[in-house]
C-alpha cells in the first residue's frame, strides 16, 4: 500500500468510528425516562487510597465512597443542613444540645439496622484521636453522646460550637457505620448508602452494586465499575472509544473539543476548587504588606484564568463557596497596575530589579506550572526577578507545606462551603493549615469569635470581614475558582443530579443508562 | 550442581546488596509516606502521631531489620499508604506485567526470526530492503509512539481491542489476553526490530560458511539447508539476546503500562516511589531484581539445550 493510500484509509476508519455512532445516538436520545439496569463504567481520575471513610483524607476516595455511605445529615443546594439518616433534628436555643431522631427501618449493607448505638459508635470512633480520623476535631466540644432509645441520639456540648451541625453534613465526620464495624472499613467499606462495595483491585478498578434495601429507594443502575485511570489522555481515549461511559476531570485544554463531539455530553460546573498565591510571612520581605500588595498589583487575574485554565474558571477575591451566605461579593481583585506596584516596592526599599525570589510550584497540578510561568513573566515586567522551581508533589508537601521552606508558592483547595474549616484552618495563626506563617491579630480575633456565634447571618458577616482583611493586607492573593468537568456518552441519563452540592463528590444514585 | 550453587549464592548476595542500596536511597529522598498520606490535610501534631504509628521514628537499622526479617519469614507486611497486603499486591501486579512481557517476547520472536531469515536469504533484494525497513522503523521510534499509533488504529479506529485497562487472567482469560495484546505489541516492536537485525546478520555469517556449501553440494533442499542447518547454528545468540531482554523489558515496562493504564509492576513501583512507601518500594525492587536475574539464569540453561557444545561449569 502506498503511503498516501494508507493515510486516506486510516483517516476514513477513524472518521467513521467517530461520526457513525454519533448520528445513531442522537436519534436514540429522544426517550428520557429513567430505566433500570446496566453497569456504568466510570473512568475515575485518581487512585483510591485507604477505603475507611472516617480515616481517608483524600478527595478521590471520598468521591467514590460518597455512593457507599450516608451521613447523619446532609446539605441541599443552598448549603442548608437537611435530614439524611436522621429524619429530623433539633438544636437547643442555647446551642449546647443537639437531638437527632433517626429514620426508622434504615438498613446497612451488612443487613443490620440503623440504631442509636451505631451513631454513638461512629461518632466516638471519629472523636477518639487513636482512630486516626481526619476530622476528629469536629467532636472536640462534645461532652456526651446519649442514646435514650433506639432511634434517638442526644449530643451535649461543653461550649457552643457553631459549625458542628454543618461539619456533620460533610462525609468524613458525619458518616454512620454499623456498630463495631471499624476494623473492616479499610478493606470492605460498609455503610447505609445507595451502593454496596464489592471489591477493589488496587490501582485498577473498584466495583459497586446496587443496594436494594436503600432507604431512599434503590438506584437505577445495577452497579458502578470505577476504573482508576490517572492518565488524562487514556481517559479521553476511553470515553471516545466508548469503553467508558463517564470520565471526570477532562484536561482543561480539551474541554471545548469534547463539547463538539456528537457522541458525548460535557458537564461543567462551578466551582470545583479555588487557588491562591502564597507568600511566606516568616521570610523577609514578604512580611511587608507593601511587597505583597505590589506583587498582587502585577497580576492580571482575568488573563491568568484564560492562560492557565483555558477559560475553565472564574476570577474571585473570596475563597468562600460562591452561593454560600459567607461569600463576600463586595470584594474586587486588584487590577493590574505596574506604576502603583513599583511605587509600593520603592516605599518598601526595593528599586527596579532589586527584589529577587524563588517561586516554588508543584507539577502535581499542571495548570499551576502554567500559571507560575505567566506570573513570573509579569513580575519580571514589574522589575522583580523571580525564578521558578518545579517540585513533585512529595517535594512540595515536604518543602512548602511541612517545612515551610519557601518564599512564594501557590496552591489550590476544594471549595469548602463550611467557613469555619476554611478560614480558621488556613488563616488563624494557630490554624492547622497555616503553612504561610500568617500572624494577624484581627483575623485571629474574628475566626475565634465566629465559633461562638449561633446566628448564621451574624456569623456570615464575621467571615466576610475575614475575607476583606485577607484582601486588604494581601495576606495571600486569591486567584480563581476552577470549573469541575465530566464527560459522558450520550446514553448516560440523570447527569443533572450527578454532582454533589459540594462540587467535588459524584453521586450515581439517580444516574441511569439508556439501553 | 556446583555451578547452580554458586549462581544461587551470587543471586542471594546481589539481592541483599540491592535491598540495602534501595533502602538507603529512599531515605535520602525528601518527604515521607506520612506526608503523602495526609497531603494538605496534615498538621504537625497529626503528622507526628502518624509517623509514630507507622514506625517511621524507629532507627533506620530497626526499620530495615523489620523489613528483611518479614521478607525471610514470608510476611511481607502491609503497604503504608494503601493498607493492602504487599505480597498479594505484588503477586497480582507481577502476573499482569509478566503477561505483557512474555507475550511481547513471543510476538517479537515469532515475527523477527522469519523476517531475519527472509532478509538473509534474499540478501540485497526487495525482501531484504522491506525487512530492514521494518526493523529500522522499530528501532528508531520509541515504544510509546507505537503504542499511540496502535491505540488510534486498532482501538479507536477499528474498535477491535480495548485501549486501556487490565483484566485478571484467572477470571476471564480471553478478556485478559485482549487487554494485554496491544501493550505487548507496542513493547515487543523494538525488540522485534533488534532481533530481526541480529537474525539477519547471524544467518548471513552462517550461510557464508563452508559447511553450508557442503550441504548444498550434497544436494540438500533449500529449506533443509536454511532451517535445519543454518538457522540452528545462527539462532543461539538471538535467543540469548531475547532472554536478556526479558529482564530488561520487565524493568522498563513503566511507560507502556501508563500509556495503556495497565497497572502492573512498573506502575506499582512508580506509585510506591512517588508515595515514599518504603516497604512497598523495597519489596517491588526486590521482586523486579529477582525476576531479571532469574531470566538470565534461565537463558544460560536454555543455551545448553540449543547448543550442546556449551557446558555450564
Amino acid at each position: 500500500m502506498k503511503r498516501r493510500e494508507f493515510l486516506a484509509s486510516s483517516s476514513a476508519l477513524m472518521g467513521g468510528a467517530v461520526l457513525g455512532p454519533g448520528l445513531h445516538s442522537i436519534a436514540a436520545h429522544a426517550a428520557d425516562q429513567p430505566v433500570r439496569g446496566g453497569t456504568l463504567i466510570w473512568g475515575h481520575s485518581e487512585t483510591t487510597q485507604n477505603l475507611d471513610m472516617h480515616k481517608t483524607g483524600t478527595a478521590s476516595t471520598g468521591r467514590l465512597l460518597q455512593n457507599v455511605h450516608d451521613a447523619i445529615v446532609t446539605v441541599d443546594d443552598n448549603f442548608t443542613v437537611i435530614p439524611s439518616l436522621a429524619e429530623r433534628f433539633e438544636e437547643s436555643p442555647d446551642g449546647l444540645t443537639y437531638t437527632f431522631h433517626l429514620r426508622p427501618g434504615v438498613k446497612f449493607h451488612d443487613g443490620s439496622a440503623l440504631t442509636s448505638a451505631a451513631v454513638k459508635y461512629s461518632f466516638e470512633r471519629v472523636k477518639n484521636p487513636e482512630t486516626g480520623a481526619v476530622n476528629f476535631e469536629v467532636f472536640n466540644d462534645v461532652a456526651a453522646i446519649e442514646t435514650p432509645d433506639d432511634l434517638t441520639v442526644v449530643i451535649r456540648m461543653n461550649q457552643v460550637n457553631a459549625p458542628f451541625l454543618s461539619r456533620l453534613a460533610e462525609n468524613g465526620a458525619g458518616v454512620i457505620i454499623p456498630d463495631g464495624s471499624g476494623d473492616i472499613q479499610g478493606t470492605t467499606p460498609t455503610g447505609a448508602g445507595p451502593f454496596k462495595f464489592v471489591r477493589r483491585e488496587f490501582g485498577n478498578e473498584v466495583e459497586l452494586v446496587r443496594f436494594d434495601d436503600y432507604w431512599g429507594g434503590a438506584p437505577h443502575l445495577d452497579g458502578v465499575l470505577s476504573r482508576e485511570v490517572t492518565e488524562p489522555t487514556v481517559r479521553l481515549t476511553g470515553i471516545q472509544t466508548g469503553e467508558m461511559h463517564l470520565i471526570n476531570d477532562i484536561p482543561l485544554d480539551r474541554v471545548d473539543a469534547l463539547k463538539n463531539d456528537p457522541d458525548l455530553q460535557v458537564l461543567t460546573w462551578f466551582p470545583l476548587s479555588w487557588a491562591f498565591l502564597n507568600f511566606n510571612h516568616a521570610v523577609k520581605p514578604f512580611d511587608d504588606p507593601r511587597v505583597r500588595k505590589a506583587l498582587d498589583l502585577m497580576v492580571d487575574k482575568e488573563t491568568l484564568v484564560q492562560g492557565a485554565l483555558w477559560g475553565q474558571g472564574v476570577v474571585t477575591a473570596s475563597p468562600s463557596f460562591p452561593t454560600s451566605p459567607s461569600y463576600n461579593d463586595g470584594l474586587a481583585p486588584r487590577a493590574q497596575d505596574y506604576d502603583a506596584a513599583r511605587e509600593l516596592l520603592a516605599e518598601a526599599g526595593f528599586g527596579p530589579n532589586e527584589l529577587e525570589f524563588v517561586f516554588k510550584t508543584t507539577t502535581n497540578y499542571p495548570w499551576h506550572v502554567e500559571a507560575t510561568q505567566i506570573l513570573v513573566e509579569w513580575f519580571r515586567q514589574g522589575g522583580v526577578k523571580a525564578s521558578v522551581q518545579q517540585l513533585t508533589w512529595s517535594d512540595w508537601l515536604s518543602q512548602c507545606w511541612v517545612d515551610r521552606d519557601y518564599q512564594v508558592t501557590m496552591m489550590n483547595f476544594f471549595t469548602l462551603w463550611e467557613p469555619d474549616f476554611l478560614y480558621y484552618s488556613l488563616w488563624h495563626s494557630t490554624g492547622a493549615f497555616n503553612y504561610r506563617n500568617i500572624k494577624d491579630a484581627k483575623i485571629d480575633e474574628l475566626t475565634e469569635a465566629a465559633r461562638r456565634v449561633v446566628d448564621p447571618i451574624e456569623r456570615a458577616e464575621i467571615y466576610k470581614a475575614v475575607q476583606k482583611r485577607v484582601q486588604d493586607e494581601a495576606l495571600d492573593v486569591v486567584l480563581w475558582f476552577r470549573n469541575g468537568t465530566v464527560a459522558a456518552r450520550r446514553n448516560v441519563g440523570g447527569l443533572d443530579a450527578l454532582v454533589h452540592p459540594n462540587g467535588s463528590n459524584l453521586q450515581f444514585k439517580n444516574v441511569w443508562l439508556k439501553s | 550442581m556446583s555451578y547452580l550453587a554458586r549462581r544461587a549464592a551470587l543471586f542471594a548476595l546481589t539481592l541483599l546488596l540491592i535491598s540495602v542500596v534501595t533502602f538507603a536511597i529512599t531515605h535520602v529522598l525528601p518527604g515521607d509516606v506520612a506526608m503523602m498520606i495526609m497531603g494538605t490535610q496534615s498538621n504537625p501534631t497529626a503528622l507526628a502521631g502518624l509517623r509514630e504509628s507507622l514506625g517511621l521514628n524507629d532507627p533506620l537499622i530497626v526499620q530495615y531489620g523489620r523489613w528483611i526479617g518479614g521478607m525471610l519469614s514470608g510476611d511481607w507486611g502491609v503497604s503504608l499508604r494503601y493498607k493492602e497486603p504487599i505480597a498479594a499486591l505484588i503477586g497480582q501486579k507481577v502476573t499482569a506485567s509478566a503477561m505483557i512481557v512474555v507475550l511481547s517476547l513471543l510476538i517479537a520472536l515469532a515475527t523477527a526470526i522469519p523476517l531475519g531469515v527472509v532478509s538473509a536469504v534474499y540478501r540485497d533484494r526487495w525482501q531484504d530492503t522491506a525487512g530492514s525497513g521494518i526493523a529500522l522503523a522499530g528501532i528508531s521510534l520509541p515504544d510509546f509512539f507505537w503504542g499511540i499509533v496502535l491505540i488510534l488504529l486498532i482501538s479507536r479506529g477499528l474498535g477491535w481491542l480495548p485501549s486501556s485497562g487490565y483484566a485478571s487472567p484467572t477470571e476471564d482469560f480471553w478478556l485478559a489476553f485482549r487487554h494485554a495484546l496491544l501493550p505487548a505489541t507496542a513493547l515487543g516492536l523494538s525488540l522485534m526490530a533488534h532481533l530481526t537485525r541480529m537474525t539477519r546478520s547471524a544467518m548471513l555469517e552462517v550461510l557464508g560458511q563452508d559447511f553450508i556449501r557442503v550441504c548444498r553440494a550434497k544436494g540438500l533442499g533449500r529449506g533443509a539447508v536454511v532451517f535445519r542447518h543454518a538457522l540452528r547454528n545462527a539462532i543461539s545468540p538471538v535467543v540469548t539476546v531475547a532472554g536478556l531482554q526479558l529482564g530488561y523489558l520487565f524493568g522498563s515496562i513503566i511507560v507502556i503500562e501508563s500509556l495503556f493504564n495497565y497497572t502492573g509492576m512498573g506502575w506499582l513501583t512508580y506509585q510506591a516511589l512517588l508515595n515514599r512507601d518504603v516497604p512497598l518500594i523495597q519489596s517491588s525492587v526486590f521482586v523486579i531484581a529477582a525476576v531479571v536475574m532469574l531470566a538470565n539464569l534461565v537463558v544460560d540453561v536454555l543455551y545448553t539445550l540449543i547448543d550442546p557444545r556449551v557446558r555450564l561449569e
